[in-house]
């Protein structure tokens, strides 16, 4: 079996910047992406309870290496001042690298 | 002392009882909680149920005296959100972006608080002009668009002037991107207040109200009037318990904002009632009126402003909002707001307001 060396770009927010960086990563022509709802406590204290828009989101997404470096640029760039924001980026293996 | 009796028996209604007990509940931190199914369906339900109700009652009334009330609605709300401006930016020393978002937190409306005075108005056998239920659909984006219009003219402003200290040349190609950011940001922000599930739900049965009419409405009243009550009841348990959650913030507010969180929404709250009762409106669609000045809105603004104006910390105006002026306004500034209207409307005939105003604080 081979496996494909990609990164998984791992970022956990508040839930109304999540449009803001689904919007950045369509924008580098990256469609695919998982998100579901999570809560946690970070600097910001315990997130995800109360209001609807004030909940935690976690978006996954399998992104090749070469479009990584401006991925996290502009995220870090337009987004790390004003929202609640983790990002991480791990190695991770596909069998399929057509799909991403 | 008639204020006084007004709020006690005002304090002793289930809808504050329960919310207050939701408070209670949150701050011994019990694991109470509302399924998250009914805390997203209870606003379809009641913005649907003051839709039809409204739609019912522009049926009867017609629409042509509606305009007056509404223009003078919109003005004042747009008044009332420069003055918020003012306030916070000059005395309250709070930095632009929190001092717009603010102002417009306040100008905003309500759709809870409009919920909660309409039960008020019917526990104390009052009705209200319907078509204030369409003052409150168009009032909805009004106050947040005029602050992000506003807080980018600021910010594409302070731009320029930085350019033009650099350097005088080819400087206005990017003052024409950034005015062409605030133009998509604001046709986005309309776009999206538009077609969000609050305006579209209120405005629908608006309609349907409208067409069904009394007799129609009759099969489907025991759903949209007479389990109104118990409904926002069940809503004012999940506020509580949010509230409840929020009191520790309270004190990152500040002593400023708190002051600012309940004098701010009774006066213009007073100045609604003054002001529709002029126009004419009823005793209880003055106090509807007075209400929507006052109120301040925790449910859409956050959405909206989250993205038009990020800087803005929510941690400010979601607790100020929700945590203070709410809780403040269903308990004492919705009963002040009915004796005021009640006494406004007693003495027929000219309006002293002098005299009402001492008289209502006796």
């Amino acid at each position: 079996m081979k496996l494909y060396n990609v990164k998984l770009l791992t970022i956990t927010c508040e839930i109304l910047a999540r449009k803001d960086i689904l919007d950045i990563l369509s924008k580098h022509g990256i469609e695919g992406y998982t998100t579901y709802e999570v809560e946690g406590r970070g600097s910001r204290g315990i997130r995800g309870q109360g209001l609807k828009n004030e909940k935690n989101v976690k978006v996954e997404v399998i992104v090749r290496e070469e479009k990584l470096q401006d991925v996290v640029e502009e995220i870090s760039r337009t987004l790390f001042a004003n929202f609640a924001i983790v990002l991480y980026v791990s190695d991770a293996g596909v069998l399929r690298t057509e799909k991403f | 002392m008639e204020i006084l009796e007004l709020i006690q028996s005002n304090l002793l209604t289930p809808i504050i009882l329960f919310f207050l007990f939701g408070i209670v509940a949150a701050r011994i931190k019990s694991d109470l909680k509302m399924p998250e199914a009914i805390s997203e369906f209870l606003p379809i339900y009641l913005l649907a149920a003051i839709g039809l109700h409204g739609g019912i009652e522009m049926r009867n009334t017609g629409f042509e005296n509606m305009l007056i009330p509404m223009f003078v609605a919109i003005g004042l709300s747009l008044l009332f959100t420069l003055n918020h401006y003012q306030i916070l930016r000059r005395l309250g020393k709070f930095n632009l972006f929190d001092s717009y978002a603010l102002a417009s937190t306040y100008g905003a409306v309500g759709a809870v608080h409009f919920s909660v005075g309409l039960s008020f108005l019917k526990s104390q056998g009052v009705t209200s002009e319907g078509y204030i239920a369409a003052i409150l659909a168009v009032l909805e984006p009004l106050a947040f668009i005029m602050a992000i219009f506003l807080t980018n003219v600021a910010v594409s402003k302070q731009i320029r002037a930085k350019k033009q200290s650099f350097a005088d040349d080819e400087s206005t190609t990017d003052i024409d991107v950034g005015l062409h950011q605030t133009k998509t940001k604001l046709s986005q922000v309309l776009r999206e207040s538009v077609t969000g599930k609050a305006i579209v739900v209120l405005l629908g049965s608006i309609v349907i109200g409208y067409i069904i009419g009394e007799e129609g409405f009759e099969p489907i009243s025991i759903v949209f009037d007479e389990m109104f009550t118990g409904a926002i009841v069940i809503f004012m348990i999940e506020m509580g318990i949010i509230a409840g959650q929020r009191l520790d913030d309270i004190k990152r507010v500040g002593v400023f904002l708190t002051a600012f969180a309940i004098v701010v929404p009774v006066f213009n709250g007073m100045v609604g009632v003054v002001v529709a009762t002029l126009l004419g409106l009823s005793v209880g669609g003055a106090v509807m009126f007075g209400l929507l000045m006052a109120s301040a809105s925790f449910i859409a603004a956050p959405a909206v402003l989250r993205h038009a104006i990020p800087q803005a910390k929510p941690s400010l105006y979601i607790t100020s909002a929700l945590g203070i002026t709410f809780p403040f306004n269903i308990i004492v500034t919705l009963p002040i707001l009915f004796a005021v209207s009640t006494s406004l409307h007693a003495g027929e005939g000219t309006i002293d307001l002098f005299w009402h105003a001492t008289e209502v604080f006796r």
